[in-house]
């Protein structure tokens, strides 16, 4: 069947068929993760982590995700943010301590609100750096860069075989699924308890399907002279025809270690002024002023 | 009004791969159908939006007069098709024999005795012995594992069964034996039967009526001799006709029907062929020389 | 020295009651083409995991009499070198698709095996051309179809170039013309690269014509090997054991016992376009 051909496949969904960032190498574009979600956690002020969005969206149209790709992604933000502003409503903690705010004929407590909208737009920044990773990177991009950064074989084998699996437990699920509504189970109809319920009944199922491919896959692995420890059977050294096949550029260490460096110096910044801090907010500032606190 | 009705039916997975493009389609009650096809035709997908499991992108399909897309019609949607999928261990949810064959019936809100009576009927319908009741069915051979789920699905009386690849993975016997079974309860219970398969002989002994598709859409649709006197056509979704089949239209021997669909009808047909060649004194025949078979090759589906 | 060779094997499965070999005597040449066939569960994929070694390495049970690969016994072979004497495919090609893109299934057992990269390189590509899966070396498991899945897995295997190829049903997922492809890759490995190979197989049509024997496997024990015409030639007793030749083998047969055909029993839709002729031009006279 003729499939897109602007997008190659992945577990999550897709990634663009050519992208400027496949000109780097994967472990740059893994230093790209990695500093995209351990900035944030750095930084309270919110207007930052909105700007670390803000270059991050920039980064998905430079890259050629297609936008409305992300709309899978509005639930979940509306999901976490009424989900922290309703912890932070009903647990403020020891209230003497902090500031009432009345809105809308309801007592709120400021300091807790306030730590709500900054840890989410904190989590945010966090992850849409992750989505982005996953949306410019395919599997096998991110076991290279894990490889080149001499994770060992077994452990970076394991990992595929996990991912593998993940896949076609998805795939299986979704059959059994259509199994069960085969035989008269309406889903729609459930009570909240019976669906609970019937999260038990597809282990059942599951298992046998996952104990059989067990078999299988153990077979097939001894069937092509895979031993534990990945050592190929003439002694030495494992090829690893694919990692190889990635070269390292100058481009490549340029940005990696600009990003490395980036994000030692707001480690720095942040442990050492307050910058990074809620108090320099002005948008905090401005908020407090309008509701009338100190 | 006919037991199956299928209007411009298209569907599309989650992530835009288009499955069937356009499908209109009628099953009568009664009907014994085959759905063949290349790997990623479209059959499988198909086949699930027929008994209502996938509801259609656009279109309809609508089922003794149910329209699978609207909401909370599953019970009775069940009630009318069962589904059996193609590897056992995605449908069998009970850890014994007994409760799996009654859980349709439960779902469906039906309590004992009668129930009982349902499941006994059902597993002796689909040739499990009773003995086997108390058995966790992963153990059981693979043969006895989709049997139980054949049970399992009769036990919630539907007037069609569509079964997917009845005979993968199965040996000579096991096949006959499954196909059999289809066969009684078609001819002799009155259900409809839709099997989704890649063997072609199976095809050619059994089916009435032949549907294959061809990226997502119907390529060819009639009965088993038309179909397979369409080799050409088949090749698109990489399908060929039974060998008999294809030896008959190599031939092109007048005495020799083309649309042979078994072992015995070549035989007759070469037999007849060679008596009537006996008492003339003929050069050798050769391939494609003489016209069409008496009784025509397919006619317009 | 022959390929493989099994003296007296018996084996009985770790929880089974009765054996699933009995007293299994076989030997195949380098070069040969061997199709198993029999009833489920008759010991067909036990037979041939016994050669690959899966048996006793990775299975667990009990194990009488020798299998020889090369003169070598089979338990004694560690995994990567006998990978490369021996490949298996497996008849479903899901659960050995264990990479996540085409490309890194084939390099895969290269990589065991401990080839160089230039060498590995050459390899893909010599496999991946006699399977046509050259289009596909970039896409992940889940994006390609059973049949597409049934010739990555062939071409991970013959990849290693192994002296011996095992496949256990491999056509059983595929679509008849799908299927077609599978024996015409076979058929090229045997001609051209003189693979011994043995195929288990519940369809009989495809691989009778390439077969120099036919082994009939009848619960747990050898019941007849014999070239493919041989065998095929008592209809009845093969029917009697649900065993079904090629329809074409069957056609000839029954002309041949009313005595209107005295040829060789046709194999193949083009033996038996030549046998129609032949049978013609005696009918002419």
């Amino acid at each position: 069947m003729p499939r897109s051909e602007f997008a190659k496949k992945t577990l999550l969904g897709v990634v663009p068929a050519d992208s400027p960032f496949y000109a780097f190498h994967p472990v740059t574009r893994l230093t790209l993760l990695l500093v995209l979600s351990v900035a944030p956690m750095f930084i309270d002020r919110p207007e930052i982590n909105l700007a670390i969005i803000a270059t991050t969206f920039g980064l998905f149209w430079w890259g050629g995700v297609r936008m409305s790709d992300l709309k899978k992604y509005r639930l979940l933000l509306v999901t976490v943010a009424l989900f922290m502003f309703i912890v932070a409503y009903l647990a403020p903690g020891e209230k003497a301590q902090l500031t009432p705010v009345s809105l809308a004929g309801l007592t709120l407590y400021w300091e807790p609100m306030r730590w709500a909208f900054v840890s989410y737009v904190r989590l945010m920044a966090m992850l849409f750096g992750a989505i982005l990773y996953f949306s410019t990177n395919r599997e096998r991009d991110v076991l290279v860069g894990l490889r080149t950064l001499h994770l060992p074989f077994p452990v970076s084998y394991v990992a595929g075989l996990s991912l593998r699996s993940a896949g076609m437990f998805m795939e299986d699920f979704a059959t059994i699924r259509e199994a069960e509504q085969a035989r008269a189970l309406d889903l729609d109809a459930l009570s909240l308890r019976e669906k609970v319920k019937l999260y038990t009944m597809y282990t059942v199922p599951l298992f046998a399907v996952a104990l059989r491919r067990a078999d299988e896959i153990s077979a097939a692995l001894y069937a092509r002279g895979y031993t534990l420890s990945g050592q190929p059977g003439t002694g030495g050294k494992r090829t690893d025809y694919l990692r190889d096949k990635f070269v390292v550029r100058a481009r490549d260490w340029a940005v990696s270690l600009g990003l490395l460096g980036t994000l030692v110096v707001i480690a720095i910044v942040s442990r050492t002024t307050s910058v990074f801090s809620v108090q320099s907010s002005p948008l905090i500032a401005f908020v407090e002023q309008l509701l009338g606190i100190g | 009004m006919s037991l199956l009705e299928v209007n411009d039916l298209t569907f599309r997975y989650e992530d835009g791969t288009p499955a069937l493009r356009g499908i209109d389609f009628t099953v009568e009650e009664g009907e014994f159908i085959a759905l063949i096809g290349q790997n990623g035709s479209g059959k499988t997908t198909f086949a699930k939006s027929l008994a209502g499991l996938l509801r259609p992108t656009t279109g309809r399909v609508v089922v003794d007069g149910i329209d699978t897309a609207r909401k909370g019609v599953i019970k009775e949607l069940v009630r009318r098709i069962g589904y059996v999928f193609q590897n056992p261990d995605h449908q069998l949810f009970n850890n014994n024999v007994y409760a799996e064959i009654a859980y349709g019936p439960r779902n469906l809100g039906i309590d004992d005795p009668e129930r009982d009576e349902i499941v006994r009927e059902a597993a002796a319908v689909a040739g499990v012995r009773e003995a086997l009741f108390t058995e966790h069915p992963f153990f059981l051979t693979k043969g006895l594992r989709q049997r139980i789920a054949i049970a399992s699905t009769l036990a919630m009386r539907p007037k069609a069964i569509i079964v997917d690849e009845p005979t993968t993975g199965q040996d000579y016997r096991q096949s006959a034996e499954i196909m059999n079974f289809l066969t009684r309860l078609w001819r002799d219970e009155g259900h409809t039967i839709i099997i989704v398969t890649h063997e072609m002989p199976i095809v050619a002994a059994y089916a009435q009526r032949v549907v294959a598709l061809c990226e997502g859409r119907i390529l060819l649709d009639g009965t088993t001799r038309d179909v397979f006197a369409r080799p050409d056509e088949l090749r698109r979704t990489f399908v060929k006709p039974p060998q008999v089949t294809r030896l008959a239209q190599a031939w092109g021997d007048p005495a020799i029907p083309s649309d042979v669909i078994t072992v015995e009808e070549l035989v007759d047909g070469a037999v007849s062929s060679i008596a009537g060649r006996s008492s003339h004194s003929p050069a050798g025949i050769s391939p494609g020389a003489e016209p069409a078979s008496p009784r025509g090759p397919g006619r317009e589906v | 020295m022959n390929a493989i060779e099994l003296n007296g094997v018996t084996w009985r499965y770790e929880h089974a009651e009765e054996p699933a070999l009995v007293d299994v005597n076989l030997a195949i040449s380098e070069g040969e083409f061997v199709l198993v066939i029999g009833p489920n569960e008759a010991g067909k994929t036990t037979l041939v995991s016994a050669i690959k070694g899966l048996i006793p390495n990775a299975i667990t049970g009990v194990l009488k009499g020798d299998v020889l690969v090369f003169g070598d016994r089979v338990e004694s072979i560690k995994p990567p070198v006998l990978a490369k004497q021996i490949g298996f495919v497996f008849a479903d090609p899901e659960s050995q698709f264990t990479a996540l893109t085409v490309e890194e299934e084939i390099v895969f057992g290269l990589e065991n095996v401990g080839w160089p990269r230039e060498t590995i390189g050459e390899r893909v590509e010599w496999a991946a051309r006699i399977t046509g899966v050259e289009d596909l070396l970039d896409k992940p498991p889940y994006d390609i179809s059973g049949g597409q899945k049934q010739r990555v897995a062939i071409a991970s295997v013959i990849a290693m170039q192994p002296r011996i190829l095992i496949l256990d049903e491999p056509t059983a997922m595929i679509d008849p013309l799908g299927k077609d492809l599978v024996v015409r890759i076979c058929a090229e490995l045997k001609n051209d690269h003189d693979m011994t190979i043995v195929v288990v197989e519940h369809n009989i049509e495809a691989f009778a014509p390439l077969a120099d024997k036919v082994v009939m496997v009848n619960e747990g024990r050898v019941e007849r090997i014999a070239p493919p015409r041989e065998i095929f030639r008592d209809l009845d007793h093969l029917l009697a054991r649900d065993v079904h030749p090629p329809q074409v083998t069957q056609v000839f047969g029954r002309l041949r016992e009313r005595g209107l055909y005295h040829g060789e029993l046709p194999l193949s839709d083009e033996e038996g376009f030549a046998g129609w002729r032949t049978l013609l031009d005696g009918a002419a006279r």
